[in-house]
């Protein structure tokens, strides 16, 4: 995700504590099932998405598609088959109701804000920091950062091994066929090689780290090193800050029912 | 033989999972579109993202492999910029916890495609127990919530059963297998002859 972004203070607070933090909001957010506060929280967050990160407009729309899908699905599932007393419309199997449309509209919010939070936390923390950070911060043992990060440097190769498959496959004339058949093939013709190809690679890798003495155990120095600042500190102001915001604003303005969505 | 997980199955069974993340990543578009179908259809794709956890127990066959490589294919879709956000990586946790835990009823000596597909039964069941808390399916209507079961279940056992099963004797014959399984005692028996 480098390259796409401008810098801004999000990107200077510790990868582990941003981590540790953004799963403690996104846990609690399970227990918020308060439609306008939702909403709220909601609007916030995209805030917060569109000018903390520092993405420009279009890969942040770009992005931006596939979560809007997730929320309509996630509305239409519970508003079409949730259960409800007060019906709206029906037409065959489809009974919406109230109450079941407010859920789905809850749970849409709930499922944007997920991946937006996860966004957020992608766009600002580059993934060599990251694990540069859980190995000083949290001891997360070098054996496995390491092989993640050389993991990651693998994946481009493999897409260019990918569009090399295809290419070939191309030349030959290969049809794959239809159904349950055509899947099989097609399957063995990339998965197989694919997966065969990134096993020899890796193994091959670990072989040569073993080489090099890389025993990923024992105590190590770091190329880069990460500490817990004041950005941390101000980091943690602002999700509090967010959430008084919220609980206030959410007395204050009404833009959905203020209702629990659960089954009553 | 040291205990635990070398630097070769480690580094392995991430390569794995990151492809797995980039596939789970594009995945999802695939379901949310599938989606409004209705009648639960897309949960028969969700299966995909139970299929790391228990290919690369096929593959390397340790212990704590497979908890490993969900959790690592969550990540992955997590960097890749998932639409579920840092939720996978709950998701991935539990999925690959519960599968390991069926790996491990069976001593992690059997590999065959009924311990993998009630490894996926496992990781299936811990993704609607997460999903009870985050999705409200409680308040699905009955019928629906019985397809909605029906459908994710079977899904995950022909995807990350079967199909993970097939893949892992697809790759067998290539021969890969032999490099992180390390020697059986099968080939420590041939050098006596």
């Amino acid at each position: 995700m480098e390259g796409i972004a401008k810098e801004t203070w999000l990107h200077r607070v510790n990868p582990s504590i941003k981590l540790l933090l953004s799963l403690g909001v996104l846990i609690s957010l399970l227990f918020i099932h308060n439609l306008n506060v939702m909403l709220l929280l909601t609007i916030v967050i995209i805030i917060c998405f569109a000018f903390g990160t520092g993405v420009s407009r279009k890969i942040a729309l770009l992005f931006f598609l596939p979560f809007f899908l997730l929320f309509c699905s996630s509305v239409l599932t519970m508003a079409l088959y949730g259960k409800g007393s007060t019906f709206w419309w029906e037409w065959g199997i489809f009974r919406v109701s109230e109450e079941s449309f407010y859920r789905g509209v809850h749970l849409g919010f709930r499922a944007l804000t997920f991946g937006l939070i996860g966004l957020i936390f992608v766009c600002t923390t580059h993934p060599v920091r990251l694990f540069y950070s859980l190995m000083q911060q949290l001891r997360f043992p070098p054996k496995f950062a390491y092989s993640f990060m050389a993991s990651i440097r693998l994946l481009p190769i493999i897409w260019d091994e990918f569009q090399t498959i295809r290419m070939a496959h191309q030349v030959r004339g290969f049809s794959p066929g239809k159904g349950w058949k055509g899947f099989k093939s097609k399957l063995s013709a990339y998965a197989v090689p694919l997966l065969a190809q990134s096993i020899r690679r890796a193994y091959r890798i670990a072989v040569a780290m073993e080489a090099k003495r890389f025993k990923g155990n024992q105590k190590r120095t770091y190329y880069y090193q990460l500490s817990i600042g004041k950005w941390d500190f101000l980091f943690l102001l602002f999700l509090l800050g967010i959430t008084g915001i919220v609980w206030i604003g959410s007395e204050w303005i009404q833009l959905l029912p203020n209702q629990d969505v659960r089954l009553v | 033989m040291k205990k635990g997980l070398k630097l070769t199955d480690i580094l392995v069974t991430i390569v794995i999972s990151l492809v797995f993340g980039v596939i789970y990543k594009l995945w999802s578009p695939v379901y949310s579109a599938v989606k409004p179908i209705g009648l639960h259809v897309d949960q028969l794709l969700y299966g995909m993202w139970f299929l790391a956890g228990p290919l690369a127990f096929l593959i390397i066959r340790k212990p704590g492999v497979a908890l490993l490589a969900e959790t690592a294919a969550s990540s992955g879709e997590l960097l890749m910029g998932s639409e579920w956000g840092l939720s996978t990586l709950i998701y991935g946790l539990i999925q690959g916890l519960l599968a390991e835990l069926i790996l491990a009823l069976f001593r992690y000596k059997k590999a065959n495609v009924l311990v993998v597909s009630l490894a996926a039964i496992a990781s299936c069941a811990g993704s609607i127990v997460f999903d009870y808390f985050q999705g409200y399916i409680d308040a699905l209507v009955w019928w629906n919530l019985g397809l909605f079961f029906i459908a994710r279940f079977v899904g995950s056992v022909l995807i990350a059963g079967v199909i993970a099963y097939g893949l892992a004797k697809a790759l067998e014959k290539t021969g890969v297998t032999g490099l992180v399984r390390g020697s059986t005692e099968e080939d420590v028996r041939s050098l006596d002859d």
